[in-house]
């Protein structure tokens, strides 16, 4: 990838400032050629880390490489000319910039990360920290020139100073995808190397003798930054417990305990988004179409006149895309106990694009709170409604999978009313899949059970249930176009089951009895759930 | 501030709680009690205003005379019995109900705090009897019983009430397994007898005398006459159990605990009749669940008690009202003299019939001396409730939080989890309402003196006790109290000791008194505290009234 014209266009943009160096003032050309090195590793690993991030968060690594590496190296551009700016005693500018570089390479890792479910505009954020990060790096090398440029012969002086500075690079190069990215992660190769260069300042500000009148102020500064960086790491081991006990494939971009769940958001190089609720996965961007067209479609395909819909669970607004489809629809209700989820899906640019916008739409109501306390006061008909709850893995969560639930749902049904419920695995949970589809029947619905391969999670089970039996057709008659994945014909395929799958005898799942907690327990229990 | 334990000891064990919190403490050394940062109030039933009734001298006299057509005199689960009856049976007729505490309800008493309601006495009620059709109609008006199904003919009960999964758990050896009879780690040889006696007492559930009644049936009365069954009223459960060969210590701590649950004491101190009918007389079934199944509310059996009230019409109900005298009066009339507590007046209500819905220790105040004396003393057992939040989930290694949590060998009797049947699909890490049973214990010979020495402890000394017994149930958690609501019944429920159930002294006790007129209808009369026997006793009392005044 583009690593290596990066690394040539650097060496050129390096060339032009070279012609601009002159004069000379500092001692100790050694130390100083050893901080070439450490700045210039430095230097390309924040670049790396910010084409990495925006990679991992936007997706689309050629570009999100190609323009952070551009916007980097033009910064360093500005960066060199605005060197010349910079009079007075040039070791203390080294110094003061080593500090500022430290703290602004150190902290754009955890920024990115921490800001990157809060802000707008997140690429503002991004181009905005490469390009200040980039300036500051600009000005390294200029400066350091101008240091030693008395103390060694020009020709001496260009040969030293590049050689590290190459040297520097390439070790970054290596050291970053094989030990960095799997040992430390991200944000804590940001901080580790930012701490370096704020204790490149200060073994300058120690190592030299004019440094003396202001030695104690900058010692204060540089124990000031180290600790800044030192919290930084602490509260990046915070995001990072968040991963531990589950093994995410990909880095963790997100992370939040909220008082109901742990939301973890992941990213990879693929631009893949995978969202975690308390460890399981709930979509993959790469295959949530599959679930969320099957989980809306087959219900919404022959309902020309389906005015309100009720969704319940499902804040991530991508069952409320689909359903935002179907221009009929003219009010839709969104129930999710979690308004830290429905904020996060409301406000976060990617996840926008992902979910389009679907939760700022006119048409939807949005209630944070528990479904089955909702719906108990809840006084409104819908004519579809979509179930969308986490599987059920423990006793609170069976409650809204029992005849009680589902029977407080018919009541909200209009006549000739749908319900479709997301029902688990029923190829890996064969008996907690048909338990829903009987304890549907038990509650006097109809059912019409299906199931569709979504790549992420293997076979998935949904049923529809019709209020009254025969109400439901799949013909197909308002089914939208531009799909994926649902057709009219599999429609028809989703329905059929093959032995491996098809029906088995199982109790009703009641409050008093949690049958299908039991199934679910004993039938993924062996896949570590 | 903690105090040294020994000095704690000194100082508490003036009352009832520290006796028992030594006996607690003996059990785990070094385990330092007291917790003083944890607020609360303790509760109890209104004894102040109940003990008048000692001094009726000091009681001002009725300024005002009412008349009415049927006076009932408690408002607990057998006097709102009562009055349902007389409003199902005869709607025109004026009742007017007293209660001595600021609600009716009695023992299913409940309290609030800012997320749930949860009981302050009686919680559950099993499956009813199917022949038990009018507690059924009730049961039904009230949205509990949903219908009937039409095969089977069984009734189908609403699901929300129906006990939640997962119902009980038991610590025992460190562990929280399912169920409450002991099980995992258990001898085979105590497995075998624990399997032994439910499959005798299963047998005895389906028996018949040769009258052809059950052998044990709710209500009691219902019971054959057999007098061989009847024989066993007159010797301990623990002797019939010796008796047997039943030595088991797993068995016995079983069956000690059930009965201290329903008696509030031990096997040692009921009839083996009670201790067999215990466990012989469930016989409710149900289309929509197995016949052990429970109904149970958050506020407990208030729930029940509130819907009684509201099936009883529009008949008028005075709380905080002690009534302190009953007289026949020329004319077929009786007078009532109740003291207001709020307006500290007193009024006479003439009635034509006067249901006396109070346990015997209050009814006995109120009715003329007999020639014989009645030897009539049943035995209460005093209680304490206690209402803990906990900011943790009581957790713990085995089977999760249930409904039911008990740890073997406790002198406790554990605690309801009083947020069990929410109908939430979310259940919070946070706060948790716990609720502690104990029944406290009582000599036979003396129980005036548990109760003294019950009354004589603190708020802090229970509060110590039942945090102690918390930590030995989840180590740690005591530490994660907010808030401890105490109450401390005086006088819980009747134990049926030996020779009460079916003794002359409660037969006579049960005919009308005064001319005829008036009523008895409490669970002290039937010798057994339960939620059926307390709505048959208030029904008896109802039919008996108007078959004494006809309605017009």
């Amino acid at each position: 990838m583009g690593e290596e014209s990066v690394l040539t266009r650097r060496r050129r943009a390096r060339a032009v400032q070279l012609a601009h160096a002159s004069a000379a003032d500092a001692p100790r050309p050694a130390l100083l050629l050893g901080s070439v090195a450490v700045i210039a590793t430095c230097g390309l690993l924040y670049e790396l880390i910010a084409g990495t991030l925006a990679s991992y968060l936007l997706g689309d690594s050629v570009t999100q490489f190609s323009t952070v590496i551009g916007v980097y190296l033009f910064s360093m551009g500005v960066g060199s000319w605005l060197s010349r700016y910079l009079g007075g005693p040039l070791l203390r500018w080294f110094i003061r910039l080593e500090i500022l570089v430290g703290l602004v390479g150190g902290a754009s890792a955890p920024l990115l990360f921490g800001l990157f479910a809060h802000v707008g505009s997140f690429r503002v954020l991004l181009y905005g920290l490469v390009g200040l990060l980039g300036t500051l790096v600009g000005l390294e090398i200029p400066l350091l020139l101008r240091i030693l440029q008395g103390r060694l012969a020009f020709k001496e002086l260009v040969a030293r100073v590049f050689t590290f500075d190459y040297v520097g690079s390439l070790l970054a190069a290596v050291i970053f995808p094989l030990v960095l990215v799997p040992r430390l992660g991200l944000v804590r190769t940001a901080l580790l190397f930012g701490a370096l260069n704020v204790v490149v300042a200060g073994v300058s500000l120690l190592s030299f003798a004019e440094t003396r009148p202001y030695r104690r102020r900058y010692l204060v500064l540089i124990a000031g930054a180290l600790l800044a960086l030192g919290a930084g790491v602490v509260g990046a081991e915070r995001i990072q417990r968040y991963a531990e006990g589950e093994v995410f494939q990909d880095t963790v971009i997100y992370a939040q305990s909220t008082p109901y769940q742990r939301l973890v958001l992941t990213g990879n190089h693929r631009g893949e988004l995978r969202l975690f609720l308390n460890g399981n996965l709930q979509f993959s961007s790469a295959d949530e179409y599959r679930y969320h067209e099957a989980l809306v479609h087959p219900a919404m395909q022959d309902r020309l006149l389906a005015h309100r819909i009720l969704v319940l669970g499902g804040g991530d607004g991508l069952a409320v895309r689909e359903i935002l489809r179907y221009p009929q629809v003219q009010q839709i209700c969104l129930v999710d106990l979690d308004p830290a989820m429905t904020k996060l899906f409301r406000s976060n640019q990617l996840l926008r694009r992902l979910n389009q916008n679907s939760l700022h739409s006119p048409k939807l109501e949005i209630h944070n709170a528990d479904a089955y306390a909702w719906l108990r006061q809840d006084t409104a008909r819908y004519d579809v409604v979509f179930v969308d709850f986490p599987d059920p893995g423990n006793y609170s969560i069976g409650k809204l999978y029992s005849t009680a639930f589902y029977r407080t749902l018919r009541q909200r049904l209009r006549p000739g009313g749908l319900v479709v419920v997301q029902a688990t695995s029923p190829y890996v949970a064969r008996r907690a899949y048909w338990c829903v589809v009987h304890t549907l029947q038990a509650s006097e619905f109809t059912t019409v059970p299906y199931h569709a391969y979504v790549p992420s999670f293997g076979e998935w089970g949904y049923v529809l249930a019709q209020a009254q039996p025969g109400s439901w057709r799949p013909d197909g008659v308002a089914l939208p176009h531009n799909l994926r994945f649902v057709t009219p014909a599999v429609v028809g395929q989703l329905r059929a089951f093959p032995p491996d799958m098809s029906e088995v005898p199982t109790e009703i799942n009641q409050l008093n009895n949690q049958a299908l907690v039991r199934y679910f327990e004993e039938e993924w229990g062996p896949y570590g759930q | 501030m903690p105090l040294p334990r020994r000095q704690f000891l000194t100082q508490a064990s003036a009352g009832l709680a520290g006796t028992l919190l030594a006996g607690l403490l003996g059990s785990v050394p070094g385990c330092a009690p007291a917790r003083s940062a944890v607020q609360g109030r303790l509760h109890g039933a209104g004894h102040a205003l109940g003990h008048l009734l000692r001094t009726p001298g000091k009681i001002p006299p009725p300024t005002r005379t009412e008349s009415t057509d049927i006076v009932i005199i408690g408002g607990g689960v057998s006097g709102l019995a009562a009055r349902r009856e007389l409003h199902r049976l005869a709607p025109g007729q004026r009742t007017i109900l007293f209660e001595l505490e600021a609600d009716t309800g009695g023992n299913a008493a409940a309290g609030h705090n800012d997320r749930t309601a949860y009981p302050w006495g009686a919680h559950y009620l099993p499956l009813p009897d199917e022949r038990d059709t009018e507690l059924l109609a009730f049961l039904q008006a009230a949205d509990v019983l949903t219908g009937y199904d039409a095969a089977t003919g069984r009734p189908i009960y609403n699901e929300a009430y129906l006990c939640h999964d997962p119902h009980e758990r038991l610590l025992l050896h460190g562990h929280w397994q399912a169920g409450l009879v002991p099980d995992v780690g258990v001898p085979a040889a105590d497995r075998l007898e624990l399997e032994c006696f439910l499959a005798e007492v299963e047998q005895l559930r389906r028996a018949t005398g040769p009258d052809g009644r059950d052998l044990f049936r709710l209500p009691l009365a219902l019971s054959s006459t057999d007098p061989v069954a009847r024989q066993l009223d007159t010797e301990t459960m623990a002797a019939w159990l010796a008796r047997n060969g039943y030595r088991s210590e797993y068995l016995r701590w079983y069956l000690d605990y059930s009965y201290r649950d329903d008696f509030g004491v031990p096997a040692a101190q009921i009839s083996a009749w009670a201790g067999l009918h215990y466990f012989a007389a469930r016989k409710g079934r149900a289309h929509n669940a197995p016949s052990d199944a429970v109904l149970t509310w958050p506020a407990g059996n208030h729930f029940l008690a509130a819907a009684l009230r509201q099936q009883g019409g529009p008949g008028e109900v005075r709380t905080e009202a002690l009534v302190f005298g009953l007289r026949e009066l020329p004319g077929g009339l009786v007078e009532v003299l109740a003291y207001d507590a709020r307006t500290r007046q007193s009024t006479a209500i003439r009635a034509r019939q006067v249901i006396l819905a109070t346990p015997w220790h209050v009814a006995k105040h109120l009715l003329p001396t007999t020639s014989p004396p009645l030897d009539l003393a049943p035995l209460h057992a005093p209680w304490l409730v206690a209402n803990l939040t906990v900011a943790d989930y009581p957790g713990g290694p085995g089977q999760p939080l249930c409904w039911d949590n008990v740890r073997y060998g406790s002198p406790a009797l554990g605690y309801i989890n009083a947020e069990h049947q929410a109908l939430r699909g979310f259940e919070p890490d946070g706060p948790h309402s716990l609720t502690f049973y104990w029944a406290l214990p009582t000599n036979p010979a003396d129980p005036a003196a548990a109760r003294r020495h019950a009354l004589a402890s603190s708020y802090a000394d229970w509060r110590t006790l039942v945090l102690t017994e918390l930590d030995l149930m989840h180590p740690g958690l005591a530490a994660q109290v907010t808030a401890a609501d105490l109450w401390v019944w005086g006088h819980g429920m009747v134990a049926p000791t030996p020779g009460y159930v079916w003794g002359a002294a409660r037969q006579r006790a049960t005919q009308p008194w005064l001319g005829g007129r008036v009523h008895l209808a409490h669970t002290d009369f039937s010798g057994v505290s339960v939620f059926e026997e307390a709505f048959y006793q208030g029904r008896r009392a109802a039919q008996a009234a108007l078959v004494a005044t006809p309605v017009a």
